[in-house]
């Protein structure tokens, strides 16, 4: 009996009624003769013998005028349940009806007609009609998602690049502190960081909004990664260009500012692109502190209708993201890179 | 104008300077020639102060300039806005350009004195463009470093530095990276300078420019002077310094 709980449900319920029988005494209204048929009935589903139980229950006949219909209302929704579990829906709903021709408003029929007409509608319309249900849902949790992106895209680069000035500045202290910070935001999860920041630092006496921690946490880790990369990139220059700055009587500041940071960025484009691609995909881990972005907003969708296709759906508006900033880094990079032959 | 005294320079036991001194007077040309090894580019950084010194002074217009001493008696460089100040006054020319290379010619002539100078854009556009003209690269204002030759690279570098009109030019074997058939353009470069009276040092191993340039030639050998005297006497022929000899007969 093993993935078909309705016919464990159905042999329980059968089963309880048996039992009530000797307690409902011999001079009961309903006839002995039902209660011998539902009892047959019930073990034949128990020995998973589905049609010959439905036939049992379908010969306990209707109730004449004033006599008690219980007995054959059960029978008929026990019927049904089991037509609907074998697919049988015309046979099932034609076993509904009976009831409600007896009893127009029973609860129980009006319910097993819905779940027969939602087994009769086809899937995709079940899923268009989701969709339409939905759409606004992931509408907006797609553009929490870019927000997430955007502001992450706008902080950690300017961040990043003052923590790669720090690390490499000659000043033992300051080079010493930006190390720290990249080491530890590098070399621990996102997603800790992210927890600590949400759930860690209320202890602390911080209290953040959802946004406010999760564009902080990605912009924390992500300026740590950019900042090694652009700690790279300026250290990838070639000396001789400090020098011919520092000749013209440029200060240090002044030469990277016009002439050492400017021709970083072309170089910086391709790595710093993977790295905002993977954030793209790493917003996800944000639906984990209380942000409703679109994993979190496709997995509530999912758990609602369990349909696939959210799923997919979700999965296509990453795709379209990350291919969107993968051109739009792609024509960045050659559009910097005008001053150099190809 | 600009004097060196008793200059030492060490990388960690290697001395590249032993106690130079050098006297560079208002309108004169030094050649320095000699060796591989010798000290010749240590020397010329160590002028704009791209090196510093270990021992001696340096004298701009007598008074010494660029270092003072610290509690234990080390020389340490003044801060950066001296240092700027005296450098932005000594125009360098590098053996391998370096050119800025997201810029165009006429951006990185004008760099210096737009970033260092806060010369107006329109004035410094004037004077790059006079500049550009002068070493014959009208045509190529606009046009990016990587798509020139090596010898127009290096005009374009004279020019850039001369955009800061310094008192001094310093040029660090200008033509050693070029090849030989665009050697000329940047000698032709240097001597319209040399006509208008521009002091400078050159480091050369090209003798004939050499001897048609200078006022003074010095021979470093050494991390030393090991001769100092007029082209005359140095190309005559009749070099009596052995080592100066040897080395004269090894690059002719
Ligand atoms: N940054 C440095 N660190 C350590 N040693 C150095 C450094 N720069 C130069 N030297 C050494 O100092 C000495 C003088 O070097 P320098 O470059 O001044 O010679 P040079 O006369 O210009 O030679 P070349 O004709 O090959 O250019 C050399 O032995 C060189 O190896
Ligand atoms: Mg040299």
């Amino acid at each position: 009996m093993r993935g078909r709980p309705w016919v464990a449900a159905l042999t329980l319920g059968l089963s309880i009624i048996v039992a009530a029988v000797p307690l409902m005494g011999a001079d009961s209204p309903g006839t002995p003769d039902g209660y011998a048929l539902l009892a047959e009935a019930s073990r034949l589903v128990q020995e998973e013998r589905l049609a010959e139980a439905v036939a049992v229950l379908r010969k306990i006949p209707a109730p004449a005028p004033g006599e008690d219909a219980g007995l054959f209302v059960r029978s008929r929704i026990d019927a049904a349940k089991i037509l609907l579990g074998l697919g049988d829906l015309d046979g099932a709903s034609a076993s509904c009806h009976e009831v409600l021709a007896l009893l127009p408003s029973n609860l129980e029929a009006k319910n097993l007609l819905n779940e027969i007409r939602d087994a009769r509608t086809p899937r995709w319309v079940k899923f268009l009609r989701d969709m339409k249900t939905y759409l606004p849902t992931l509408l907006r949790a797609t553009g929490m998602t870019l927000l997430l992106v955007l502001a992450t895209m706008l902080i950690s680069p300017v961040a990043g690049l003052a923590i790669a000035l720090g690390r490499i500045s000659r000043m033992r202290v300051v080079s010493g502190v930006f190390w720290c910070y990249i080491w530890v935001f590098r070399g621990t999860p996102l997603l800790l960081q992210l927890f600590f920041i949400y759930y860690g630092l209320p202890s602390l006496g911080v209290t953040l909004e959802p946004l406010t921690a999760a564009i902080l946490g990605l912009g924390l880790n992500y300026s740590a990664y950019l900042a090694e990369i652009i700690r790279g990139a300026i250290e990838s220059i070639d000396a001789g260009q400090m020098e011919a700055a520092k000749a013209l009587g440029m200060t240090y500041w002044q030469a990277m500012r016009r002439i050492i940071i400017p021709q970083t960025y072309r170089r910086l484009v391709p790595p710093v692109g993977n790295e905002f691609i993977a954030l793209i995909k790493d917003t996800a881990l944000v639906s984990t502190i209380a942000m409703v972005e679109l994993m979190r907003a496709a997995n509530q969708i999912y758990s609602a209708t369990f349909n696939v296709f959210i799923l997919f759906q979700a999965a296509i508006v990453y795709l379209v993201l990350t291919s969107f900033f993968t051109v739009a880094f792609r024509r960045l990079e050659d559009a910097l890179g005008v001053y150099e032959i190809r | 104008m600009i004097e060196l005294r008793g200059i030492v320079k060490r990388y960690g036991r290697l001395v590249a300077l032993d106690h130079v001194d050098l006297s560079i007077a208002e309108g004169e040309r030094i050649v320095i020639i000699g060796p591989s090894g010798s000290g010749k580019t240590t020397l010329l950084r160590t002028i704009n102060f791209l090196e510093t010194i270990d021992e001696g002074e340096i004298l701009f217009d007598g008074r010494p300039a660029g270092y003072r001493q610290d509690r234990k008696g080390r020389l340490v460089l003044e801060k950066q806005r001296v240092i700027c100040a005296l450098r932005s006054q000594i125009g360098m020319v590098f053996q391998h350009f370096h050119l800025f290379p997201h810029m165009t010619v006429l951006e990185n002539v004008m760099e210096g004195p737009v970033t260092v100078k806060r010369t107006p854009r329109e004035e410094a556009r004037a004077l790059a463009l006079d500049l550009i003209g002068k070493v014959g690269l009208m045509d190529k204002k606009d046009v990016y470093p990587a798509f020139l030759s090596g010898g127009q690279k290096q005009r374009v570098a004279i020019a850039r530095a001369l955009a800061m009109r310094p008192r001094l030019m310093l040029f660090d074997e200008p033509t050693s990276a070029l090849d030989p058939e665009l050697v000329g353009e940047v000698f032709t470069a240097i001597k319209a300078l040399a006509a208008e009276g521009m002091t400078m040092v050159i480091v050369t191993h090209q003798m004939g420019f050499a001897r048609e340039m200078a006022d003074r030639v010095i021979f470093m050998d050494n991390a030393r002077f090991i001769y100092e005297g007029s082209p005359v006497e140095v190309f005559s022929g009749e070099m009596a310094n052995p080592r100066v000899k040897a080395f004269l007969e090894s690059v002719l």
